[in-house]
Parts: C-alpha cells; structure tokens; sequence
C-alpha cells in the first residue's frame, strides 16, 4: 500500500493505493494522527486507486470521520471504486459521510 | 561505510601530500638561498683574498723597484763625486742614463737649483717651487738623505713616473733620476680594482661587482655599466640600509635575485646570484619528490583500502548478510565470521543474543497460544448450541456455525427466544481482530440479547446497543450487526441491518436472492443513530441465510475475493432441502477450496433460519 499526503490550500489529500487492510490501516492511522496534530485542516482521502478496504480500514476512516467532527472540519471521499463504495452503502459509513 | 571510510582516507592522503610538499618546498627553499647566499659570500671572500694578493704584489714590487731606483741614484752620485765635471756634458749624461735604465737625471747646486741633468728645459728649476720636488730638498742639509717618491702621474699623458734622490757626495746638492716605472705600472693594473669584478663569477650566472664608497660602480664585468651608480644598475633605494641583512631577494636590474654585500677596505663587494640559478636544484628536487611522493601515496592508499575491504568490510557484509537472513524471520541462521578476534566475538555475541531471543519467542509464543485458546473458548462458549421450544410445534429450524480464524475474531451469531412466539436472530461481525475485538463482541452480544429480551422492536434494541457501544470506545471499535425477530405465529419478520453484509433469502425452495435491506451505520460507530427495522412475511419452507464477510472476502492465492456473486451461485448451485448445517458445510467447503490451502484470514460464521410455519411446535436440535 502506498500513502501519498498533498497539502493544498482548503485541504489536505491523502490519496492511499492498494489494500487496505489490518496489516496496512495501521500506516494510514498514523499518518491521519500526525495531520490531526497539526492545525485543524479539512481531509479529503482519495481513494481513486484503492483496491480494498478492510474493517480495520473503516475505523480509521470512522475515528478521522470523529475527529473532523470534533474540530468542526470537513472530510470528504472521493474516487472510491464500485467495491469500496459498496461496502460504504452496506456498513452505512454512506449515510455519516461525505462520499463522492 | 566504506565509501565514507575511503573518502576520508583520501581527504587525510591529499593533505598529507600537500603537507609534505609544503614542508619540502619550504626546507629546499631554505636550503637554496642558504647554498646562494655561501656561494655568493665564497666569492666575496675570494675577492677580499684578491684584493690582499693584488696589494702585497704591489707593496713587494714596489720595494724592490725603490731599491733598484735608489741603486741607481746611488751610482748616479758616486760617478758625479768621482767626476763633478761630467754634469755638464750632455752626451756622458746620456750615456749613463742609458746604462741606468732611467729617463730622466737632475743635479741640482746647494741652492736646490737644477744646474745639470739630460733634461735642457729643467735647467735653472728651483726644486722648492713645487711640492713633488720640494720633498728632495733636505738632500741639500743632509748627507744621508735618500728618497723614492711614490709613482704618480706626470705630464699632459698623465704617464706613470717616479723620481728616485739621493744628496750629492762631492758638494751640497741633489742628485735625482726619474723612470717609468713600467712592472710596477703593470702590477697597479692588476692591482686595479676595474679589472678585479671580471675574473669573478657567482655559480653559472651570477655576478661580482665592486662599488667605491660613493655608490660608483668601479668594477664588473659587463663594462658598460663601469663607473655607473649602483640605482642606475638597478638597485633600489634601501637595498643597502640595512648592514644585518646579509642576503636578501630583490629585483635587481629586472632580473629577481639573491643578493649579497660586504664593505671591505673601502669598497663595497656585491655578489649577485639570479633566482632562477639559485632555485634550479630545488625546482628539480621538488619535482622528483612529487613524483615519487604522488607514487607512494597511491600506493599506501590501495595498501590500506584493500586491507580494510578485506579485514573489515567483507567481514561486516557477511556478518551484515547473516543478520539480514535473521531479520527476514530465519532464527535458525548463524553468524560465522572468524577472520579475526573482534569480528569472532562479534559472531558469538549475534549467535547468543538470537539464541536468546529464540527462547524467549519460544516462551511467549506458549503463552500467547495459550491466551488465545482460552480466549477461543471463551468466544465460542458464548454462542448458542441449541433452542429449546416451550410449545408441542416445530415450527422453525435455525442453526449457526463459526471456523474461527487463527487469531480470535470478533465474529458471532445468537440466537433467543424472547417469549413463545418470538424468536430474534443475530449475526455480527466486530472491526479488528484479537483479545480486543473479542470483548467488545462479547459486550454487543450481550446488549443486543439484554435489549432483545425487552421486547421493544429491532430498531430499538440497536438504536439503545448503539448508544451503549459508543460510550467510552475509544479505540473507535464498531460491529456490524443484522438483528431480526421473527412472530411465529404470523411469519412476520422485523429485521434491521445495522451496516452488515446483506443477507440470502430463499423463498419456498426458490433461488436465493438478497434481502432487500436499508444499510445503516454499524454500531458502535457514531452516537444518535436512528436505526429503522423493515418488516417481510415468512411463508412456511422460506430460508433465511445470514453469513460474515469472512466468506465474502475469503481470497485466493491470486488475492482475489471469494465475492457476494460466487456465494449466490454456490448456494443456489446446493439442493433446497438439504439440511441447514449440511447447507453451511458445503458453503464453507467451497470457500475452502476457493482458497486453495491459503490460510483463514478471518472467522467464517453463517446462520441459517428456516421456517416451517405456524402450526407444528416441537423441541428443536439446532
């Protein structure tokens, strides 16, 4: 798995590449805590070239989804592949996210 | 680290190399202007000699030529006391200058007047007139009075000549001759300091000059520059204030050169010596030494890279190779580098520590091992075996089945009775894996089996199991959870998915099909969610197939999922009325085979409801 971080101006964008699952959701749940421990920023995870995600993937997604409410941020998806969306419809994450 | 190593090595190489030609530059520079400098002080003292020699040659000549005068002046008297009368015939006068060897005689009377000699014009010259003859004059008072003046110039020529006197025997009177004294001209020549300068040389180049007290250059060998000053020569104002400095550089008529002088009898002797001469033999030395020195610094730097790729690197690559192999999980790998005693007692040192380490991973695996069978235990004691109906009709069948992954799991399935005629069904998967995941599949269990106990509706008892998950879940665990109760009597089933895989249903002994279901949040995910429950009617033989993702997302060797649409086709691929455990076998033995061999990544759980309808009422095995 590949974890690219761009900083633009409103957000910052993580684009992940490949699977995310148990073994890999723990580097994407560091990189989400370091970018927390900066400023409060708006997240935009990319997901264009995401093969999978995992449970263990979705809590990351679940604690930043948390923590971008907390901070009265924005964090948005995009690019998710058929598979991944599906599993956004099916776990409900569709209905607490911004997924586009 | 050895790129570092020689990079070093290197740097310290070219400074030593620099340093020992800075040095060596510097000790041969010395050394030449020291070896200019005697050279030069040679030579001067050479000239000094010269000078000596020309000085005692003159003052021997001289002595003897005075005697030799004084000889004749002596003759010249006795012959006029033996004959006084001979002073007045020329021609005898004549005669004995010739025999005399001299060029003039002069006899003067008692007065110091000349009244004979060979010289006409000098008759009636009064001695006394002039300084140079007055000096003879005590001849005329003295009998014993004899003189030899020194040669001086004489006449318009200003030709050499020396008078000689001696007082006259027979009567008062000066007898006097005068000569040209011509070996004693000779000696003055070479006694001469202009020619001096000329017979000398400084090394192959350099040069000797002598200057008089005035700056006057009085001797060198290039001529054009006699009787020139030493600034028009070239040399610069200052170059002789300091009488200490013995030898010094300067640029003397535009070529650089090591200079010296010394101020000897009156004249000052300078010795020049060009710099390019006087550094020939150091520029050669140096030259041969960088030669050589580049030659064994090269040299000594591939002695001591090769020895340290041999004694140190290679040993390190191997040690470094081994301890790869051990990183790479291989504990079994031993470390044997013995090319000497640090890289032996390194080797050792590796061996004990993965030795060690071996055991102690040993250890814990048998205490992990054991946590998680008891942890396994603990998970599977949790789920229902078997339902016991209250009334005489058999009027469902349901039944679950869980394979555990290798590690414990978070998966569950329950089954209860909530009163005679209600039965709720649940099955649930937890996020993460391991001792974590396990409790908190334990605590969703328990509230949703406590809240489904209350009769309140579906939607309720995962509204409230949501709330009561999302207190202090800190480590944002959530599990996905489909809850249905279904009324017996009338077959009305009230279901709510909360964010799990959707579940097969087969209606009557028709095909499969996925139960339509709203998706909402998994538990456990976010506070205050409203869960709505959907309400469908069983009719008798209709089978409702609940199952985890472990199933779904079971892969192959090519990390492919087993997919919802391969599950579809194996189930409905499977008789209708097989019985319900049969039913989950055969669907986890597709799975298995799907996966070749690969190891369970997750816990495969499957749940089967099967209704019968409304009337039979018996004591169901599940």
């Amino acid at each position: 798995m590949e974890i690219t971080r761009i900083i633009g101006e409103d957000a910052i964008t993580i684009a992940v590449e490949g699977r995310l699952d148990t073994v890999t959701s723990s580097q994407l749940e560091q990189e989400v805590s370091d970018l927390f421990e900066q400023e409060k920023s708006n997240i935009i995870f990319d997901f264009a070239s995401l093969e999978y995600i995992s449970s263990a993937g979705l809590r990351v997604l679940l604690a930043a989804q948390k923590q971008v409410n907390a901070l009265e941020a924005e964090m948005r998806i995009i690019g998710a592949n058929d598979v991944v969306k599906e599993i956004f419809e099916i776990t409900g994450f569709s209905d607490i996210m911004q997924i586009d | 680290m050895r790129r570092t190593f020689l990079l070093w090595l290197m740097v310290f190489m070219i400074i030593g190399f620099f340093a020992t030609f800075a040095i060596s530059f510097y000790v041969q520079t010395v050394q030449a202007e020291e070896n200019g400098h005697s050279l030069i002080q040679l030579r001067i003292e050479d000239v000094k000699q010269q000078l000596d020699i020309n000085i005692q040659n003159l003052e021997d000549i001289r002595t003897e030529s005075d005697l030799n005068a004084l000889a004749k002046v002596r003759a010249l008297a006795k012959m006029v006391e033996l004959n006084p009368d001979i002073i007045f015939f020329d021609e005898i006068l004549e005669d004995i200058k010739v025999m005399l060897e001299v060029d003039e005689m002069h006899i003067s009377d008692a007065e110091g007047i000349l009244i004979g000699g060979t010289e006409a014009a000098f008759l009636g010259y009064d001695m006394a007139s002039d300084p140079q003859s007055a000096a003879f004059m005590p001849a005329l008072t003295d009998k014993d009075f004899e003189l030899v003046q020194d040669p001086m110039p004489k006449g318009i020529n200003k030709e050499i000549f020396q008078y000689a006197g001696v007082a006259r025997i027979d009567l008062p009177g000066i007898i006097q001759v005068g000569y040209r004294p011509e070996k004693l001209a000779l000696s003055m020549e070479v006694a001469d300091i202009k020619n001096l300068a000329a017979g000398f040389r400084v090394g192959k180049s350099g040069i000797l000059m002598i200057a008089d007290e005035d700056g006057t250059i009085v001797s060198i060998g290039d001529t054009q520059y006699l009787d020139k000053s030493l600034e028009e020569y070239g040399f610069a104002q200052g170059d002789f204030d300091d009488p200490e400095a013995r030898s010094l550089l300067a640029t003397v008529n535009g070529q650089k050169s090591l200079f010296a002088y010394e101020d000897y009898e009156g004249y000052r002797i300078i010795g020049l010596l060009p710099a390019d001469e006087m550094y020939l033999n150091r520029n050669s030395t140096i030259q041969l030494l960088t030669v050589f020195n580049l030659a064994m610094f090269t040299v000594i730097f591939i002695l001591i890279a090769f020895l340290v790729q041999k004694k140190v690197i290679n040993g390190i690559y191997q040690v470094n190779d081994s301890l790869q192999v051990i990183t790479e999980g291989n504990l079994d790998e031993s470390v044997d580098v013995r090319t000497n005693a640090e890289f032996e007692s390194l080797s050792d040192g590796i061996n004990t520590m993965v030795a060690a380490l071996k055991g102690t991973i040993k250890e814990v695996e048998t205490k992990i091992d054991a946590e998680l069978y008891y942890a396994k235990t603990i998970q599977l004691a949790a789920l229902p075996t078997r339902i016991l109906e209250t009334g005489e009709h058999h009027r469902f069948n349901v039944k679950g089945s869980m394979f555990t992954a290798k590690e414990v799991g978070g998966d569950f399935y329950d089954f209860f009775v909530v009163d005679k005629n209600l039965l709720g069904v649940a099955i649930a998967d937890v996020s993460g894996k391991g001792i974590p995941a396990a409790m908190f599949m334990m605590e969703a269990k328990s509230l949703i089996k406590h809240y489904g106990l209350t009769k309140i509706s579906v939607s309720e008892v995962l509204r409230k199991a949501n709330q009561s998950l999302c207190e202090n879940n800190r480590a944002n665990m959530f599990v996905t959870a489909f809850l249905g109760i279904i009324d017996l009597e009338t077959g009305v089933f009230s279901f709510c998915n909360a964010g799990h895989n959707p579940p097969l249903i087969s209606r009557q002994g028709g095909d499969y099909s996925w139960l339509k279901s709203k998706a909402y949040l998994v538990l456990g995910g976010m506070e205050d969610i409203a869960y709505c429950e959907q309400d469908i009617f069983f009719e008798p033989g209709d089978r409702l197939f609940l199952y985890t993702d472990g199933i779904t997302e079971a892969t192959n060797s090519a990390q492919e999922l087993y997919s919802e649409e391969r599950l579809l086709k194996t189930i409905n691929r499977l008789p209708r009325d097989m019985p319900i455990g049969d039913l989950m076998l055969a669907v986890k033995e597709d799975v298995d085979s799907y996966a070749a061999g690969a190891e369970q990544a997750d816990d495969i759980t499957m749940l089967v409801l099967e209704y019968l309808g409304g009337k039979t009422w018996k004591s169901q095995e599940s």
